[in-house]
């Protein structure tokens, strides 16, 4: 026996129509036969091969014509070239909708969804009590599927496509959808149909469902085949990409600021009476040079961060309406200080950001580390100011590190 | 259709025969999936049209009714006119005017038909022709039925009705039908791609009415253009059912072969420019 599925060198185009004349024009064209003069290609040059029981999964971006490549799997739409051989019946849980009339009510999307597989009425009387109650929706049945709610339409459809028994059963993202219970109840039906020799055909973004239940995966990349085999495999080779690229992406984000940006030149941080370290109740100043690449004031932001990035406390020269003086052309100084820190001993960093003069985009980050000395026992990052007043003495400093104490009064 | 069923569906070796859509299943499953369909997609027709609403199926009957009354009372009593060779103004409109709005319902109906199947036909393999089949034939079906219940009511009353005249009548019923598929498929199709086609069509329509004779006589017709109005197909057609109706004449003629030529015709055009569309639907209804 044959493969259940068969696809050569298949591709798809769409027809690209902008004003109305473009619609007189297709028509036209296609009356003569002809394809249409601009063309969007969905997918191109798709071929694979599907085995009873052995599962396929695609993956790919938004837009990478999973979706499309289903729905001539599905038959719904005619590949512009290629061949494709099915060989089994084709039950497919498109999107949500799965193909159902929105004015008809639930029993009679059944019939006409059985109707349109070609069962005879004795087989889809048999059918339908089953339907009914994999889905499970009481008395919406008999009511207009236009008044379900979606995860009630996931429901009817995938009743309906699981009890047509198909030999091929295509969803897109079908399990995403629906609550926990029916989640758990359709990938326990999904299971039971794969140890039968059920064979699937699905888009998803879930490597692990891709992994768990697929032999095969279809990377499809901008309507091409970028890697098609062992599913594991695939799947490990897409993550990494994935990774790859929004490391990329990151790195240039930082590397290259356009001209048109401004950006912090200069940053000195500079602690009250020298060290490398602040004591508690200290400070120190901040002085930044921002280039204004139209000459305008620039705003300033201004920030304390943890070690590990999480922030303390924030402020922009916009907020506290504080000029910056004018250096030259296109430079611009600020200088800020900050005293009496009631910061917790630790590591932290300062980050300074140029940002427009509206105060608006923020464009560059620069940081410089720091360090408040000392040693406690108190938690989080700030001091607050606090007092016990029913103590009956004055209690000793919970700080076992007599410097900590400083910022009583 | 006749199709010879394939031997060998599964292709001993890939890459397979180059054919789409693939050889399976049979021609004879589809045929029997397909009069399913169709049935379904019919009563679901009949359904939602006559029977979901109020008066039910009363409305197919009232609307042609109420507009027999307003015709009746602008010509006979207030144009006065004349010349209905015998029987009065009513049966003489009625037996007319029952396959016009017939004809004039299937085609609107019928072009905007695919629209309300659209969830189906994004997500569904299935021969769309067969909703606008459904739609037309719900159409015709109905006003049929209420086209003999009318002439049986004015049999009642004592208008000179020939019921054998039905023999045929029934046949340019049918090919009123043929002929009025063909036309829906080709707007059907059209209305997919350019949305001005249903409000063409309504004004369309009715200007066809007023130049057919349906609401008065041929010979009432100044002589000068009468050969212009004649020559309206649907004009013969509606000559052919008051012969047979009211003057009980049997005999076919060769004016009946051009006529089945001409409905085959529009028939198979109709269908050739919706299967050249049918396809790109999918994208654009």
């Amino acid at each position: 026996m044959g493969p259940l599925l068969a696809l050569e060198n298949v591709g798809k185009d769409y027809a690209r129509v902008d004003a109305r004349g473009g619609r007189v024009r297709l028509v036209w064209d296609l009356l003569r036969g002809r394809s249409a003069a601009s063309v969007f290609t969905a997918f191109d040059g798709v071929s694979l091969r599907l085995e009873r029981g052995q599962s396929l999964a695609i993956i790919g971006e938004n837009g990478a014509g999973k979706s499309t490549l289903l729905k001539v799997i599905a038959g719904v739409i005619k590949p512009t070239r290629g061949t494709l051989v099915v060989n089994g019946r084709v039950g497919a849980l498109l999107e949500l909708g799965s193909g159902f009339h929105p004015d008809y009510s639930g029993l009679a999307n059944i019939e006409l969804a059985a109707a349109l597989l070609g069962l005879t009425p004795a087989e889809i009387a048999d059918r339908r009590e089953q339907i009914v109650a994999f889905a499970d929706i009481g008395e919406h049945i008999r009511e207009p599927i236009k008044h379900y709610s979606s995860g009630m339409v996931v429901r009817l459809g995938f009743a309906v496509a699981t009890a047509l028994t198909p030999d091929i059963l295509i969803t897109d993202e079908v399990l995403a959808v629906g609550d926990e219970s029916f989640q758990k109840k359709s990938i326990a039906w999904m299971e039971k149909y794969l140890a039968g020799g059920g064979t699937l055909l699905f888009v998803s973004h879930s490597m692990y469902h891709v992994q768990k239940l697929c032999r095969h995966a279809l990377w499809l990349e901008r309507g091409r085949m970028r890697l098609y085999g062992d599913a594991d495999h695939v799947a490990r080779e897409y993550v990494a990409w994935h990774e790859a690229r929004a490391e990329a992406a990151a790195n240039t984000a930082k590397a290259a600021p356009p001209a048109s940006a401004y950006v912090v030149t200069g940053l000195a941080l500079t602690i009250d009476g020298g060290g490398s370290e602040i004591d508690p109740g200290h400070g120190f100043r901040v002085d930044v040079e921002v280039r204004s690449p139209d000459d305008r004031e620039p705003v300033l932001a201004v920030g304390v961060v943890r070690a590990d990035g999480t922030p303390v406390y924030g402020t922009t020269s916009e907020i506290d309406r504080a000029a910056p003086v004018r250096l030259g052309p296109m430079r611009y100084a600020f200088s800020i200080r900050f005293d009496d820190l009631s910061l917790l001993p630790g590591h932290y960093r300062l980050r300074a950001h140029a940002m427009d003069p509206e105060g608006m985009r923020l464009f560059d980050t620069h940081e410089a580390p720091f360090v408040i000395a000392g040693t406690t026992r108190e938690l989080g990052y700030v001091r607050l100011p606090h007092a016990w007043p029913h103590a009956e003495t004055t209690p000793k400093t919970t700080a076992a590190e007599p410097r900590a104490a400083a910022p009583e009064r | 259709m006749a199709a010879p069923a394939p031997t060998a569906p599964v292709p001993p070796s890939f890459p397979p025969v180059a054919t789409f859509p693939p050889a399976q299943p049979p021609v004879e499953a589809v045929r029997v999936r397909n009069r399913a369909l169709f049935r379904n997609f019919f009563l679901r027709e009949v359904n939602t049209r006559y029977l979901g609403s109020m008066t039910g199926l009363a409305w197919a009957l009232l609307h042609p009714l109420a507009l027999l009354g307003v015709y009746w009372f602008v010509f006979t009593m207030v144009f006065r006119a004349g010349g209905f060779g015998g029987s009065s103004f009513l049966t003489f409109v009625a037996v007319a005017l029952w396959p016009w709005l017939a004809a004039q319902e299937a085609l609107q109906r019928g072009t905007v038909s695919l629209a309300s199947y659209a969830a189906l036909i994004r997500k569904v393999a299935f021969p769309h022709e067969l909703v606008v089949y459904a739609s037309v034939a719900a159409t015709f079906a109905l006003h049929f039925a209420g086209y003999v219940a009318v002439l049986v009511v004015l049999a009642l009353f004592g208008q000179p009705v020939h019921f054998e005249g039905l023999l045929v009548a029934l046949p340019v019923w049918v090919l009123l039908a043929i002929a009025g598929t063909g036309l829906a498929l080709f707007f059907a199709a059209l209305q997919v791609f350019i949305r001005d086609v249903e409000h063409v069509l309504m004004p369309l329509l009715m200007i066809l009415m007023y130049l057919t004779p349906i609401v008065y006589p041929l010979t009432a017709v100044p002589e000068a253009v009468r050969p212009y109005v004649a020559a309206n197909p649907f004009g013969y057609l509606v000559g052919r059912l008051r012969a047979a109706l009211l003057d009980g004449q049997l005999s076919l003629d060769a004016g009946d072969a051009v006529a089945l030529v001409v409905a085959i015709a529009l028939f198979v055009g109709g269908r050739w420019v919706f299967r050249r569309l049918s396809p790109t639907f999918e994208d654009f209804l």
